[in-house]
């Protein structure tokens, strides 16, 4: 009797903790779009360059302007989504990519923003800057950009 | 005594951020003084031209790191064979780069490594050079590079010194060993880079001509086991690498090809002739990316050749390196990796034993010839900026250890363990 009650809690446990990781999943995966300065012409750009860009391999825009690149923190689910949908790596890919280039001179690291809020107004105010909001958080500062 | 050599070490880390920070701080001052110029506004004084912006890419970053080791036999960098072990590892390295124009970078870092005999702690450039992009497009890119760069061997030669980068506290021994860094850690000269992006993956080279930093005692004692009278002396040098990364990293692969050469210039007394030295590593390297594990292979041919120094007759060896590395994330924060590393000095003298019947050993044992290496390490990044790592090694032979640090070849133990531990800040 109190074993099946037990395990009716443990079940209602297993599905609460469900809920949560499936909550957080849920807010990773909320739509977003990657942004640009509304100067940078580019409206599309290929998956090759956009991973050379965040990649810190690729500084400069085809009409010749500088590349300034703006990330969220490794740790943010935003982050994460972004790297693997889009770039198709894992954040410690990046992180170690970008260290290699930092540790021996022959690159520079991104710029890590503290918010969204951050992003959208970095962004929006840096000449030839690239990042990415999620949708709710984007306005016409910014320009969107497509994948190909 | 270790609290006299701290501080001299602090006072040089200082030095080294206001080396970096005054030419920056300098920069800035002429746009204050334009400010404080305009305040008491005074028509008759001639308008200053327009400054050009300050420059906002102007990036700096460092390092900070702590070792603690403690051998069984053998001292790793410093006494760690001691009952108390060793503090005596410690780097520390700051850098900046600029981009003053899109297309040009400048880079410089400096560094202090205090590690067992052979690495006192002094500060020196351990890079520094100038960067252009000749060309840059889409899928496409090349330039060219003129300095002090690192040598491209391997995935890790570039930033070895940079706890942060590496797989483990100590790089797998059989490539990166500690004792021969100095001929291939960074050399003078000029390197061409390019790279070239497509769906089929993403190949990059750099090739360069350069001259090896071999000057000093412990390249000397890297190259002879023993200080000389007289001293080495670069001569022009090769080096080169492939790189070809799948899907954005997920599979990595590289070839690197060195030819390091040097010159001995012989001492007022001194038994050897003017000979030269050729280091010939080449090195294979595999890695394979998943979400939380990542393996990673790399096989080196290191050949090394000595001629004409009279005395010692012309040696012409091949050295055989190899490792197996499996590395788990349980979480971003904590990561798993174990290692399996063997080196054999001479390939064709796997267990040393040819090598210690000769005259040429002066009586030191075969296990100096070779050296496998199980190591299981931890690491906790604490926070981003802060990690800890511990390890443990079984090692059985004595191959790569340094000379300086086990002076006495009869003190050297074939079977021995070294456990150690880290603490390093990054910024």
């Amino acid at each position: 009797m109190t074993v099946s009650i037990n395990i009716g809690r443990f079940i209602l446990f297993v599905c609460l903790l469900l809920g949560i990781i499936y909550a957080g999943t849920a807010r990773a995966t909320e739509p977003y779009e990657i942004v640009t300065y509304p100067g940078v012409k580019e409206k599309t750009l290929s998956k090759n360059s956009l991973r050379a860009i965040f990649g810190m391999r690729l500084h400069i825009w085809p009409d010749g302007a500088a590349v300034r690149v703006f990330v969220m923190p490794d740790d943010s689910p935003l982050h994460a989504a972004f790297s693997k949908e889009k770039l198709n790596v894992f954040p410690y890919q990046l992180r170690s990519a970008w260290d290699r280039l930092v540790f021996s001179g022959t690159g520079q690291a991104p710029t890590t923003v503290g918010s969204p809020e951050e992003m959208l107004a970095r962004v929006a105010s840096t000449p030839g800057a690239i990042g990415y909001l999620t949708k709710s958080k984007i306005d016409d500062r910014v320009n969107v950009l497509e994948i190909k | 005594m270790s609290s006299k050599s701290n501080n001299s070490m602090r006072n040089r880390f200082v030095g080294a951020i206001i080396l970096i920070a005054l030419p920056a701080l300098l920069w800035s001052l002429p746009a204050q003084a334009e400010k404080l110029l305009k305040l008491p506004k005074l028509p008759e004084l001639p308008k200053l031209p327009e400054l050009p912006k300050l420059p906002h890419n102007l990036q700096i970053h460092g390092f900070a790191s702590q070792s603690w080791l403690k051998s069984s036999d053998n001292n790793v960098f410093g006494k760690s064979s001691s009952d108390s072990g060793s503090f005596g590892f410690t780097e520390v390295g700051l850098n900046a780069s600029m981009r003053p124009l899109t297309r040009l970078q400048f880079s410089a870092q400096m560094l202090s490594r205090r590690a067992g005999e052979g690495s006192p702690g002094n500060v020196r450039l351990d890079y520094g050079f100038m960067d252009y992009t000749y060309f840059s497009g889409e899928s496409s890119q090349l330039g060219i590079r003129l300095g002090r760069m690192k040598t491209p061997l391997g995935f890790y030669n570039d930033t070895r010194d940079v706890p942060f980068t590496r797989p483990s506290i100590l790089l797998p021994q059989s490539i990166y060993f500690d004792r021969t860094r100095k001929l291939a850690l960074a050399a003078d000269g000029v390197h061409l880079y390019g790279e070239r992006r497509s769906d089929m993956g993403d190949i990059s080279f750099q090739a360069g001509v350069v001259r090896p930093l071999v000057r000093g005692d412990e390249a000397e004692v890297a190259v002879f086991q023993q200080l000389l009278p007289g001293h080495l002396a670069p001569e022009i040098s090769y080096t080169s690498r492939v790189n070809y990364d799948l899907d954005g990293g997920r599979i990595r692969f590289a070839v690197s090809a060195s030819q390091l050469n040097m010159s001995y210039a012989p001492g007022a007394v001194d038994g050897l002739r003017a000979g030269s030295v050729r280091f010939t590593p080449l090195i294979f390297s595999a890695q394979y990316n998943a979400e939380r594990w990542s393996l990673t292979s790399e096989y080196a041919l290191r050949r090394l050749e000595y001629n004409n120094f009279g005395v010692i007759p012309n040696l012409d060896f091949v050295g055989e390196s190899y490792y197996f590395q499996g590395a788990y994330r349980f979480t971003p924060e904590w990561e798993a990796v174990v290692r399996y590393d063997v080196l054999h000095t001479d390939r064709d003298d796997r267990d040393g034993s040819k090598w210690a019947a000769s005259p040429a050993s002066r009586g030191r044992p075969a296990h100096t010839r070779y050296a496998k290496d199980i190591t299981v390490g931890l690491r906790w990044n604490v926070t981003p900026e802060f990690m800890l790592r511990a390890e443990y090694h079984n090692v059985n032979g004595t191959g790569w250890l340094s000379t300086l640090d086990n002076p006495n070849p009869g003190d050297l133990v074939q079977r021995w363990h070294l456990f150690s531990v880290l603490g390093s800040y990054r910024f």
